[in-house]
């Protein structure tokens, strides 16, 4: 039986979560013993197999249209969706915005900066357009949420561990306490 | 007794019984968010909601009371999800952040019951509209975004504390938390007692000094009494590697039941003076830091002389702030070492003056602060309850929508008046004349002439003789700071009425140990008159203006004090103390409770206690000391039961 498949994304987050799974030190080695990590943001692959991978992890929130699309394409193509870390279960930092509108966000961004000059708002149709920041669960349906700013290397091992075992991981208590 | 079936055990509990009390009573823990110990029932939160067998619909246990051979289920799936559904839809309502707010971790009660149903996201979004943060008020923010709408605020300020600031503005949705009619907090009615503080389930209403310093799982918490006046609330300091984080009222006290004011809660975290930290000396004119051995030997070298000698030499003040048994050697030091004529304490009389005749003749008569709780009619003269003591005006205001009458007696409009229709201001010092109008109207008689002494109408005193003689359970709340040369026949005239109308007396006195001062007749005016030494016992008490003038000339001054100000500042020796947050000490209440304060910080290295002070004092001037504190402040007749 092959390992099983992992992939990672991370979208309108600071990749704190990553910096926190990468936190579980010599632990990854167990891990990476019992599963097939495909790809994510800090390895040569960036996006899931075509043919589909066991688990997709996404950390961070939606802000635009490519995180749209960043969280449709893992959805399509995952059995197990994890939405990992505050951005992506609540909205997290980056939904701050949300307070205000988003014209009003463009233009403190790119006009209105103390140190811009002659600033603009750009309007290149390739660039994602910015939406309200909202959790993954707004776009795509998700199967495990892990709360944590970031979740502590304990919490992302335990999920990893129970998860490559072919266990569903349940938090609570420690696993689940703000920290 | 009604007999129910809580998750299968069966128990009785009495008639009127909540299902939460009865569940309680099983042991059975039913999670809540509006509900509070303190407060009635409200019913507003919906977390409590459990089954019971026959009703149609889930039933909130906070409110519900049992009935006869109830059965009650509180763990089904129909209940778990239940609770899972109320607290999704209290998410999605307003902006629940915790990676930031200063209580997540453990002191958030909407944080803690979201984990306790092992919430792990919000099933619901949240709108995302954003509410408004209120910092307008000096002690505490109102921030809305993490507001649950339980209302324990608005109970506690209108239940606990009888000030009605808080109340909540529009519905649904736009349902808002406001002080009086919508206005800033800083500019409201609001008395600062921080009641609503401290019983707020979320980080919605955050004191600034405690915010991010420490939550229930990082402090250390130390019960003891608060020192800020004589009615002895019970408080618990929370404390972190010996920094005074935040003080809360003690919900199990027996004396106010949770409630403080601000002169307890913040005043004592709003220290701005600075600590005496070494013995000081006044070498060639200016103060030096020296060793304990050298300090005390420089006040024995000028004060033993002045043993027994035949005039008044030596002049001596304690503060009212001081333990019992500090007074107590304090007063054998110096009343009876020095045998001085000028021992006082720095009340010098002010708030018990003349009480002590009283009792020297009748005995005890004045009653238990806790009989503010079942009056029916309540009159104050000779203090205001909304400036000092204000927790037994908290007793008094909160008890007005049950039906109390208050008459709050007093020179000038004043703090209670927004709380009752018998307000009545006199004219300044006519409290003799009110009193004796008040008299003579009880029994029928022409007032005519005194009603005018007092600036009222004879109908106007009529109507609160009406009220006196159709109360049944009447309390007369009295100071003795009337502003009149006969305050000893204005309290006789208010005793002589008291026994005439069947009513109680209470009197809040003074300070801490105001009541322990006047037991040990500390009580003069404090003169001097070629005194030529003078010691201050002040401890951390901040000196009057008109003390500091006093002590001027005097020859020698030795002052004990915790904290730096224009009175050590001139001392000759300076003796650095504990504050009250660092010293044990025994203090009794205005009604005569004895209550142990604990200390929950450690002093400097160099400061000792106020009490090892008086002690070293008394070993170098050779006095065997009597200990026996509890029995000295009974020798006199007191005005209210002590013990």
């Amino acid at each position: 039986m092959s390992k099983p498949k992992v992939a990672t994304d991370w979208m309108a987050g600071c990749a704190g979560c990553h910096m926190s799974l990468l936190d579980i030190d010599e632990r990854i080695l167990q891990v990476l013993e019992l599963v097939d990590l495909r790809a994510s943001p800090i390895t040569d692959l960036k996006e899931a197999d075509e043919t589909g991978v066991d688990v997709g992890v996404l950390e961070g929130g939606i802000n635009n249209t490519a995180n749209e699309h960043q969280a449709k394409l893992m959805r399509s193509r995952c059995k197990y969706l994890v939405a990992l870390g505050d951005c992506a279960v609540f909205g997290g930092v980056p939904a701050m915005r949300n307070f205000f509108t988003i014209e009003e966000t463009l233009r403190r961004a790119y006009i209105e900066t103390e140190s811009t000059v002659d600033g603009f708002i750009p309007t290149d149709p390739e660039l994602g357009v910015p939406t309200r920041v909202r959790a993954v669960q707004e776009v795509v349906p998700v199967d495990l949420h892990v709360p944590g700013c970031p979740p502590s290397a304990d919490v992302i091992f335990h999920v990893l561990a129970e998860l490559a075992q072919g266990r569903i991981p349940e938090l609570k208590d420690e696993n689940l306490h703000w920290h | 007794m009604y007999k129910l079936k809580i998750n299968g055990n069966e128990i009785e509990v009495p008639e009127g019984t909540t299902v939460l009390k009865a569940a309680t009573l099983a042991g059975v823990e039913i999670p809540t968010l509006c509900d509070h110990p303190a407060l009635e029932p409200y019913g507003g939160c919906r977390l409590c909601l459990v089954e019971i067998e026959g009703a149609r619909t889930l039933q909130p246990a906070c409110t519900l009371p049992v009935s006869n051979n109830m059965v009650i289920k509180t763990q089904t799936e129909k209940v778990k999800s239940a609770r899972k559904f109320v607290l999704s839809m209290i998410f999605s309502e307003r902006n629940h952040f915790c990676p930031y707010c200063q209580v997540s971790g453990s002191d958030c009660e909407l944080q803690n019951a979201a984990y306790d149903e092992g919430m792990t996201h919000w099933p619901i979004q949240p709108n995302w509209q954003p509410y408004q943060m209120d910092a307008s008020h000096p002690y505490f923010v109102l921030e809305h975004n993490r507001c649950i709408l339980c209302r324990r605020c608005v109970r506690a300020c209108a239940e606990l504390v009888g000030n009605f600031t808080l109340g909540m503005e529009e519905r649904g949705a736009n349902t808002i938390l406001v002080a009086d009619l919508g206005v800033p907090l800083g500019s409201s009615s609001c008395i600062s007692c921080g009641v609503c503080v401290q019983i707020c389930p979320t980080g919605a209403l955050i004191d600034r000094w405690s915010a991010y310093r420490g939550q229930e799982k990082d402090v250390n918490k130390t019960k003891t009494i608060c020192i800020g006046c004589s009615i002895g609330c019970g408080i618990e300091v929370l404390h972190r590697d010996n920094n005074l984080i935040k003080i809360n009222g003690d919900w199990d006290a027996e004396i106010n039941g949770g409630v403080l004011c601000d002169v307890g809660r913040f005043i004592p975290l709003d220290e701005k003076r600075n600590r005496v930290v070494t013995p000081m000396v006044r070498k060639d004119g200016t103060l030096k830091a020296a060793t304990w051995e050298e300090a005390l030997s420089v006040v024995i070298d000028n004060f033993k002389p002045l043993v027994d000698k035949k005039d008044d030499e030596v002049a001596a003040i304690a503060s009212t702030r001081l333990p019992a048994d500090v007074l107590y050697y304090f007063k054998q030091i110096f009343s009876e070492k020095f045998d001085s004529g000028m021992i006082t304490s720095t009340e010098e009389d002010r708030f018990t003056g003349a009480l002590s005749e009283f009792s020297d003749k009748r005995g005890p008569f004045e009653s238990k602060l806790s009989d503010l709780h079942d009056a029916d009619t309540i009159m104050t003269i000779g203090l205001d309850l909304t400036k000092d003591h204000q927790v037994a005006g908290f007793f008094i205001k909160r008890l007005i929508p049950k039906g109390l009458q208050v008459i709050p007696v007093s020179y000038e409009a004043g703090g209670m008046d927004a709380f009752t229709s018998h307000s009545t201001v006199i004219n300044q010092g006519k409290d003799l004349a009110f009193i004796q109008a008040l008299d003579g109207a009880v029994l029928g008689d022409n007032i005519d002439a005194l009603a005018e002494k007092t600036g009222l109408s004879s109908q106007e005193i009529l109507e609160l003789a009406k009220l006196l003689n159709t109360s049944e359970k009447l309390v007369f709340v009295y100071g003795t700071d009337f502003e009149t040369k006969q305050k000893k026949e204005t309290i006789q005239a208010l005793l002589n009425l008291a026994e005439k109308v069947n009513a109680k007396l209470i009197s809040p006195k003074g300070k801490a140990n105001s009541l322990v001062a006047e037991q040990l007749r500390l009580n003069k005016s404090f003169k001097l008159n070629g005194h030529k030494a003078a010691y201050v016992a002040l401890g951390d008490e901040e000196p009057s203006q008109t003390l500091i003038k006093k002590l001027e000339e005097i020859p020698f001054l030795a002052v004990q004090a915790s904290f730096q100000s224009a009175l050590t500042a001139k001392a000759d020796v300076v003796l650095p103390v504990t504050t009250w947050l660092e010293q044990d000490g025994y203090y009794v209440t205005c009604d005569g409770q004895v209550q142990l304060a604990h200390k929950s910080l450690q002093a400097p290295v160099d400061v000792k206690s106020n009490k090892e002070v008086v002690l070293a004092i008394a070993d170098l001037l050779k006095i065997i000391l009597n200990p026996v504190w509890d029995k000295a402040i009974k020798l006199e007749k007191s005005v209210v039961e002590i013990g």
